[in-house]
């Protein structure tokens, strides 16, 4: 990768994981390394930039994705598209400098830690599990008819998809609807199927009776199981943040 | 009594209890039931103490027969008593679970009536959840000391983990404390379970039922006895190597009752808690001995420095190590140096020969670390000395920064002066 060509052009795709590995598709067959990569939605026009459009090919994206499992490794495919959720900026071209140089070397390249940009990858997957491992604990569902549950997350990165499946294993019986309050993104589920939707004009329906009764079981145990001798609410805040205060029934501010 | 008062009464005596894990068990979910067990465990939430809340943990009924000196629930105190019945809390968990508050149920109780019938009451509970609700998720259930056997493994094959509290460390701890308690009766059902784990293990039958799929635990008081942390290591080494336990939890005692024969702490022992804790997972994962960890001329952790650091200095002929040949379990005994870490720094010196700079790009904390290796030969450059008592002044130095030190004070000019009672006189009658 080290003899590319680098062009002064700005890719521009539409923020799907197929349109990211239609540009890797691109990027690997014509040896040029863009300047940077952007999602359109995130985009900001600058006088400066040379931008290119690149058009979702699902046919390159299907191609580009089973060549990472079969060229590098099943572990490559299982980083970018977690680092892929992140939501830091230029979590675009460090995903795609580490699968062009794994296309090259192989799956040596996950042990190539001092390197800044599988270093960078392998970081953000990792944050990116980390958070989504947390809000399995600490979303909370709220029931707003009978069978039918609601939550409210904000998270920093984009995991309602992970984090729906996780729900949909464990309470397979359960109508629920997950709504990342951020991204204006909603995770339905009906039973059988499952469906991400855009939800900007979404209004949030009122909770049950019964809701109430358990909303106050659960705020009195939560606050006699704790050891008053003990107390310790540094630790407490460092494993559960502020920023995830306004979704937590027993927290809420 | 209303729900909401039981819950509160019970889970207020349940909380003594420091296990919370929810880890362990792969328990699948059907297509009709509810509910999975993860392996890694998940928290939910974590309580104004600090610690994690994963399960619902509450006792069954908190009316005693026994009457131990340490606990809160003795039948001689005069504190409110309550019972729930089965279904109320089958009915609580699958609410709690519904909405994603709990990982599962830690299911406890004080005795009633009989052991039996104690333990008949939480299978009672535990075939609702599994049997009526199709409850795939975690239940972790003690068992009660002097129950039968029978009902040992009746309520083996429906848990994901069983616990029976050792407590006091000792024979002669539990003779003063727990009178009515005998050692043989807490360690003869744990050896039971932990043999009938192990022969579940040995069957291959693909439908057999699993056997405590996450293991057995306990719980000991830290504190409350005058065993030295030596004493305790070994009988937790013991218990891991003899017994399989999964985990040995340790619990800083809280005075709550007065007792002629229990110490009068004003606040826990928690940081000898938390050196049991440090000194607890390096005999686990990282290959550590209670004998190298203390002796009988050290029987007792240092206050500054945990018991790795402590460790090193006392056989600082084994480091420095070098980092890029160094195999695993050498690794593993660097300050500083954790299994994440030296899992990492095996798998990028595969393709390079790690220097400094690249360990802290591996994001290895070189706060102590830095002190016990050498990369490509060389030492830390900020550090000029490799001798005991440099090291040791150095850790001892950095460790003071980090805890707090609540004894000094800001120094006053007229602290000696304060008034006297005649002083205070005059002031009044405005003779000052």
């Amino acid at each position: 990768m080290s003899n590319w060509k680098l062009i002064n052009t700005t890719f521009i795709y539409d923020g799907t994981f197929d349109g990211f590995l239609t540009i890797v598709f691109d990027v690997y067959s014509n040896k040029t390394l863009p300047k940077q990569i952007c999602s359109k939605d995130l985009y900001i026009p600058n006088f400066l930039d040379k931008t290119l459009y690149i058009n979702t090919n699902y046919e390159k994206s299907k191609r580009v994705f089973v060549g990472i499992e079969k060229n590098i490794c099943y572990e490559a495919l299982y980083n970018s598209y977690n680092a892929f959720l992140s939501n830091e900026k230029d979590k675009d071209i460090n995903i795609l400098k580490y699968l062009c140089e794994g296309f090259e070397l192989g799956p040596k390249i996950n042990n190539m830690l001092t390197n800044s940009y599988v270093y960078k990858v392998i970081s953000m997957r990792k944050r990116v599990l980390f958070e989504c491992h947390r809000l399995k604990g600490l979303l909370r569902f709220v029931e707003v008819q009978d069978n039918l549950f609601y939550a409210s997350i904000h998270p920093d990165n984009n995991i309602i998809e992970p984090l729906g499946h996780h729900f949909i294993n464990r309470l397979p019986n359960q109508y629920f609807i997950i709504h990342d309050k951020y991204r204006n993104l909603c995770f339905l589920y009906n039973g059988q199927t499952y469906e991400i939707i855009d939800s900007t004009n979404m209004n949030i329906p009122q909770f049950t009776e019964s809701e109430k009764l358990y909303q106050n079981l659960w705020k009195a145990f939560f606050k006699t199981i704790a050891i008053k001798e003990r107390k310790n609410p540094k630790c407490q805040m460092q494993y559960m943040p502020k920023k995830y205060w306004k979704d937590l029934i027993e927290m809420k501010y | 009594m209303e729900i909401l008062d039981k819950l509160t009464i019970l889970a207020d005596s349940a909380k003594y209890d420091a296990s919370c894990s929810s880890s362990g068990s792969k328990r699948k979910n059907n297509t009709t039931g509810i509910g999975n067990g993860n392996f890694a465990g998940i928290c939910h939430s974590w309580g104004a103490d600090g610690r994690c809340i994963s399960l619902l943990k509450i006792l069954f009924s908190n009316s005693c027969i026994y009457d131990c000196k340490y606990c809160i629930n003795r039948s001689s105190n005069s504190i409110k008593r309550a019972t729930f019945t089965p279904q109320e809390v089958a009915d609580l968990t699958i609410n709690f679970y519904k909405r994603n508050y709990i990982e599962g149920l830690f299911l406890s109780s004080a005795v009633i009536r009989s052991p039996n019938y104690t333990m008949e009451m939480l299978i009672k509970t535990v075939l609702i959840l599994r049997n009526e609700y199709n409850f795939n998720g975690y239940i972790h259930c003690k068992t009660i000391p002097g129950s039968d056997q029978s009902l040992i493994d009746k309520l083996g094959k429906l848990v994901d983990r069983m616990s029976i509290n050792i407590e006091l460390p000792s024979n002669n701890s539990l003779k003063l404390l727990a009178p009515q308690k005998e050692k043989a009766n807490i360690l003869q059902p744990m050896s039971y379970v932990s043999n009938n784990i192990k022969l579940n293990k040995l069957d291959k039958n693909k439908f057999k039922p699993n056997f405590v799929p996450a293991g057995q635990t306990t719980q000991l008081i830290i504190g409350a006895t005058p065993e030295s942390d030596l004493k305790i290591l070994k009988l937790s080494e013991g218990l891991y190597n003899k017994l399989n336990l999964k985990r040995v939890y340790y619990s800083a005692y809280i005075s709550v009752n007065n007792d002629k024969n229990l110490p009068m702490l004003s606040s826990p022992p928690l940081l000898r808690e938390n050196r049991l804790y440090q000194a607890d997972w390096l005999i686990r994962f990282y290959g550590f001995k209670a004998n190298e960890l203390l002796d009988e001329t050290h029987p007792n952790f240092n206050n500054i420095l945990d018991p790795k650091c402590e460790w090193a200095l006392r056989n600082i002929e084994n480091f420095p190590i070098e980092i890029n040949t160094a195999d695993y379990f050498t690794l593993l005994r660097v300050p500083g140096i954790g299994v994440i870490s030296a899992k990492k720094i095996i798998r990028a010196r595969r393709t390079f020969l790690l220097d400094f700079q690249e360990l802290k790009k591996l994001g290895i904390v070189m706060k102590r670390a830095k002190y016990f290796i050498t990369c490509k030969g060389k030492y830390y450059d900020k550090v000029y000395k490799f001798n005991q008592s440099f090291i040791e002044t150095n850790l001892i130095y950095q460790e003071r920064l980090s805890i707090p030190n609540k004894n000094f004070e800001q120094l006053s000019l007229f602290d000696n002066l304060s008034p006297t009672k005649e002083d205070t006189i005059k002031c009044l009658t405005g003779s000052l």
